[in-house]
């Protein structure tokens, strides 16, 4: 076969976003790693320490305790997440000429900014003024009521409550869509093979929504692993830093405390883990290239 | 058109969760048209119920929201409108041209989706500050359109296999080169995917917080300016309730109005939010 010629006033095409691109990306990347082997506070020269900074990262109790919290806020928003948003497309499928507005409502949290959303869950969660104590104050059970952002033991759990809120648009939007992608003439020929409603649901529209379950496992494991702004809206990481995730605990070590050294080895990790992550997925669009 | 007999009971259940979900937007409504001292009471009583929009006058006062609003538009809309030119000639070369380098390229673009917001703090600020653009509009904008190159070309790039190919070779025939055909006949057949692209980069850049947050001190964009107020412990929920209403209406209209466009993106993986 003829070899295709070359193109190359395609290089003036691409060259905008390959040249900013590897000025802001690739330039970060490589900057943070080098970093990540130095005891830099960001004046002088750049200091080597070598594997230093990971040796004390893995020995420091509040990197522990944002790792620990990590896997939790990601595994949990993630898991309730994509169960309801698999659940609540499934029921909307039952019946989608109505259930338009509904989907709706649950699919704007996702479109919020987090920094609006979180204060929009304060007015729930607020130990004075939020609507989940006055409930529990009117119906009789004012001993349940608990500042619920200020205990250590709760915090976690709200956030994870609030960003379960945001995240279920995501699956939700993913799974109806291919529920509404099942091609007309399976449900006709299942209809003539004396289908029911029942066998309909679960042979039809159960496996076909599971496209949508898989695309959206994805996409809110990575938004819950990079998260950071509802975090700093709600809680700013406290109490007692208990609900700091990696990408928060960076954030302190370099801004709060200026350790740009250790904060670039503890981004170098958090890197590590969404890459593992992500590995099934880049192949899948390696090969669509 | 849809083969099997509806239900009613599914609609019942949806009706109870919806209403649960917006329950925060309905919190931040009633609080926004009330006076504080109903507001203290539980923003949930009916009575008694005074409507007021003292908050609504007073917060522009109080807050610097219309330059906040300002500076976030000026982000937003300059990191879009670069986005997209750039990444739909990029696209346009990935998908049409033949060139050295294609593959590889496009491979390192796809794998940098994944790099977190947070690699970039540290060596943009020291960038930044040793040469004098922090506070500047530009240390937003330059990252905004250098990361959002890592979903949108391979975005965009999908949608072009659909691309009525015979448009540009006709316009090669008349013996046009790549730049201008790229400029004449694609940019203005494009617009579905230059819509979505947009949108998706629109919104992402103005709700986004954390690079606004390291970067600007003086000129600070709305989600900046929320965090700080929130970080004040500013007693006074219905000033806050408005501009927590004034944050999120753009991206939320935007977000409604283009919801299939969301459908389209989020398939392709690039739903993503910071």
């Amino acid at each position: 076969m003829l070899k295709r010629k070359i193109d190359w006033d395609a290089y003036i095409l691409i060259a905008p976003a390959f040249i900013l691109f590897a000025g802001v990306m690739l330039y970060s990347a490589f900057f943070t790693l080098r970093l990540s082997f130095s005891s830099w506070k960001g004046l002088g020269p750049i200091k080597n320490v070598g594997l230093k900074n990971y040796i004390t990262l893995f020995k420091d109790p509040n990197f522990l305790r944002s790792l620990r919290v990590t896997v939790l806020w990601s595994l949990c928003s993630t898991f309730f997440s994509v169960l309801f948003g698999w659940l609540i497309a499934l029921l909307a499928g039952l019946n989608p000429n109505r259930s338009n507005i509904f989907r709706l409502a649950i699919f704007m949290a996702y479109g919020i900014p987090a920094a609006a959303s979180g204060i929009m869950l304060l007015g729930i969660f607020q130990t004075d003024l939020g609507l989940l104590n006055g409930i529990l104050d009117s119906i009789g059970l004012s001993q349940w009521t608990n500042p619920w952002l200020g205990d250590k033991r709760t915090a976690i759990w709200v956030l994870i409550t609030c960003f379960v809120w945001i995240q279920t648009g995501l699956p939700l939007l993913t799974c109806y869509a291919a529920i509404r992608g099942i091609p007309v003439q399976l449900f006709e020929a299942s209809y003539i093979d004396g289908a029911g409603p029942r066998d309909i649901f679960r042979f039809l529209m159960i496996p076909f929504s599971l496209p949508g379950v898989q695309v959206s496992i994805f996409i809110n494991l990575l938004n819950s692993l990079k998260s950071f702004d509802i975090i700093y809206v709600m809680t700013g990481g406290g109490p007692l830093r208990s609900t700091e995730t990696i990408g928060f605990f960076m954030y302190q070590e370099t801004v709060s405390f200026f350790k740009l050294g250790y904060g670039s080895a503890s981004v170098v990790v958090m890197t590590l883990f969404v890459c593992l992550l992500s590995i099934p997925v880049l192949k899948e669009r390696s090969k669509a290239i | 058109m849809t083969m099997y007999k509806q239900s009613k009971w599914p609609l019942v259940v949806l009706a109870a969760l919806a209403l649960i979900w917006v329950l925060p937007i309905i919190g931040i409504l009633f609080m926004s048209v009330r006076p504080e001292s109903e507001i203290t009471q539980g923003w949930w009583k009916l009575s008694p119920f005074t409507f007021t929009l003292e908050a609504w006058r007073e917060v522009w006062l109080k807050y610097e929201l219309l330059p906040a609003f300002l500076t976030s538009a000026i982000l937003a809309i300059s990191s879009t409108v670069l986005t997209v030119v750039f990444s739909a000639s990029a696209a346009y070369a990935y998908e049409f041209l033949n060139f050295y380098g294609k593959r590889a390229s496009l491979v390192l673009y796809v794998a940098s989706y994944v790099m977190p917001q947070q690699v970039l703090l540290i060596p943009m600020l020291m960038l930044w500050r040793s040469i004098g653009l922090l506070d500047n509009p530009l240390s937003c904008i330059i990252p905004f359109v250098g990361s959002g190159f890592a979903w949108s070309i391979f975005m965009l790039k999908s949608y072009l296999r659909d691309f009525p190919r015979e448009l540009l070779e006709a316009a090669k025939i008349d013996g046009a080169g790549n730049i201008s055909t790229f400029r004449h006949i694609f940019l203005p057949n494009a617009g579905t995917p230059v819509a979505a692209v947009s949108i998706l980069q629109f919104m992402w850049t103005w709700n986004s917080l954390l690079l606004p947050l390291m970067f600007l001190r003086k000129n600070v964009p709305l989600p900046v300016l929320l965090s700080r107020i929130q970080g004040t412990y500013e007693p006074n929920w219905d000033l806050k309730a408005v501009a927590v209403i004034i944050t999120a209406f753009v991206p939320l209209l935007l977000f409604i109005y283009f919801q299939k466009h969301f459908s389209a993106g989020s398939t392709l993986g690039s739903g993503g939010k910071g």
